[in-house]
């Protein structure tokens, strides 16, 4: 009985996850005339791809699916960049008057900022250097919001390599630099590869900035295309399921791939600013 | 060798120099677009528009005191994170406790669990719109199906129901992120304790009560803290399912500031308003982060 108590619950809670997103698969896969039927067909209806042809093909969704893919790429790639010197420097050197230990707490302090107080005066500053309504302001702005998350998770991970190995590089005539690259980084790669796919979803899924940055369909990103169409009236509920199963796909792929870090990540915020 | 071994500990000022000089980019980044973007907004914020150009002065914040739409937005705010804190922390604590035991799938369980955590709160927002609409939504579909009047469950578009519908909808995505972190500190438990309480002969909700309990401590209060930060803020789902409305019926405090932003671009009377909630999420983080020292000082 308890047994039974305990699966019917968890089954229960896997039910109210997955169906909803279930649903909305079947939406778009549905002709119109199954969308609206009463009582809805879970499972027995004639599947159709012409919402994935009309979002992606007739309209403009194949245009923020590669801005999105950009954004995230870009921004990714320099704020990993940029932030892993900054954590090898920070796990390594005791720098004098604990400024280490300072500059690590304040730089994960900049990220606890509710993004809405950073947005209006980000959309001040980019309007008055001309550059909203471009991809580029996005890559800007999502690097640094990514930042202090690859500088705290990297280093994490520069903290677990022992200095035993870099010394004995030192000691062998290699520089500093030479040593971080030839024989701390592969050590970390892992991590490296975690950090930066969590960064991918982050920019992925961001909304705020991205509706707030850009208005127009050659700077716009998957979820603001998805927004402006969903509030509008008259919505083409086939054409949006069909987007927001594009958007989740890739995501899906990256949860899976960085699962043994997720804790990890999430307590530090990843995939929510 | 010695004389080669350069030590990491004490810094000389080559050492020192390389040090700094990775550190620069990343500090300077985040000074020009998480600093300095700050300090502009207390700028716009301590200004405001008048008939004779702008003048400087502190009206964008005493009017705030006798702002109607300030006070329910606020309202909004504290009844939305209250509601979802207490429902995903139970809900979520019941998952981790039952997926904790040895139990068959339960890494299947625990990946699908994770599902709507990891979904863009755009993406949520459709599917929840999908799920929820009065005339083809799968939900009243379902009602109608067994029997019962749907007429008047209008969820997110009824001012009764929407707080309520976008609450749930929090619920249903956030939890899987309690649970996660509950279960990552369930298993970082060791097994002594309990073999001790076993041994004492305790009873279940006892060992439950007085061993998982307080080792649990330091995770229940980092699940809180995050979710409180988060819900504080919510803007993109609440966004999307209902843009605040009907009316202002599910107005939150980012959505407020959003709409006198970039709606009525008064970005003055805005800035004051996200200052408010900075000041928020700041005193309710550092009244965690005391708990959570003084727990583990005592553990």
């Amino acid at each position: 009985m308890k047994r039974f108590l305990k699966y019917s619950f968890l089954v229960i809670a896997l039910l109210s996850a997955l169906l909803p997103v279930y649903w909305m698969v079947t939406i778009s896969v549905k002709t119109e005339i199954d969308q609206f039927a009463s009582p809805p067909p879970w499972v027995r209806f004639a599947p159709t791809l012409e919402h994935y042809s009309d979002a992606f093909l007739s309209r403009s969704f194949g245009q923020y699916l590669v801005t999105s893919a950009l954004v995230a790429v870009a921004s990714t790639f320099i704020a990993l960049f940029i932030g892993t010197l900054a954590a090898y420097s920070l796990a390594r050197f005791r720098l004098p008057y604990g400024l280490d230990n300072k500059l690590s707490l304040w730089i994960l302090s900049t990220r606890m900022f509710p993004a809405i107080v950073t947005a209006v005066p980000l959309f001040l500053m980019m309007r008055d250097l001309r550059l909203l309504n471009t991809r580029l302001a996005l890559i800007i702005v999502y690097t640094a919001f990514n930042l202090p998350f690859v500088v705290w998770m990297m280093r994490g991970f520069f903290a677990e390599v022992p200095r035993d190995l870099e010394e004995a590089a030192l000691v062998d005539g290699d520089s500093r630099l030479g040593a971080l690259w030839r024989v701390v980084l592969p050590l970390v790669t892992p991590g490296l590869a975690a950090t930066a796919v969590f960064c991918l979803i982050v920019s992925w899924n961001e909304f705020l900035f991205a509706l707030v940055l850009t208005q127009t369909d050659a700077a716009m990103t998957l979820p603001v295309g998805i927004a402006g169409r969903v509030t509008q009236y008259e919505i083409k509920w086939g054409v949006m399921s069909a987007a927001g199963v594009v958007a989740i796909v890739p995501i899906l792929v990256f949860a899976l791939a960085v699962q043994k870090y997720l804790v990890r990540g999430l307590s530090l915020g990843a995939v929510k600013g | 060798m010695p004389k080669l071994k350069r030590s990491f500990s004490a810094l000389n000022r080559r050492d020192l120099l390389f040090a700094l000089l990775l550190i620069a980019p990343a500090l300077t980044v985040l000074l020009l677009l998480s600093i300095y973007p700050l300090f502009y907004s207390i700028t716009i914020s301590l200004q405001t528009e008048t008939a004779g150009g702008f003048k400087w002065g502190l009206t964008n914040f005493t009017r705030l005191i006798s702002d109607p739409f300030f006070r329910t937005a606020m309202a909004h705010t504290f009844v939305y994170a209250a509601a979802a804190l207490v429902f995903e922390f139970s809900i979520g604590l019941t998952l981790a406790l039952l997926l904790n035991s040895q139990i068959r799938g339960r890494t299947f369980f625990r990946a699908a669990l994770l599902v709507p955590m990891m979904l863009p709160a755009v993406v949520v927002g459709v599917v929840w719109r999908l799920m929820l609409n009065p005339n083809f939504g799968a939900i009243n579909g379902t009602l109608k199906e067994i029997g019962l009047n749907t007429e008047s469950l209008t969820w997110t578009a009824s001012p009764r129901l929407a707080l309520l519908s976008v609450i749930a909808v929090d619920v249903w995505q956030w939890t899987p992120f309690v649970f996660l972190v509950l279960l990552a500190g369930l298993q970082a438990i060791p097994q002594e304790p309990y073999e001790a309480a076993l041994i004492d002969g305790s009873s279940r909700w006892q060992t439950f009560r007085y061993v998982t309990l307080p080792l649990l401590k330091p995770a229940i209060l980092i699940a809180l803290l995050l979710r409180t930060m988060d819900l504080l803020r919510v803007f993109d789902q609440i966004f999307i399912l209902t843009e605040g409305g009907p009316g202002f019926a599910t107005e939150t405090i980012s959505l407020y500031i959003y709409r006198t932003a970039f709606r009525f671009f008064d970005f003055g009377y805005a800035a004051a308003m996200s200052f408010v909630l900075l000041a928020l999420t700041n005193v309710i983080s550092t009244i965690y982060i005391r708990f959570l020292q003084t727990k583990q000082a005592s553990v």
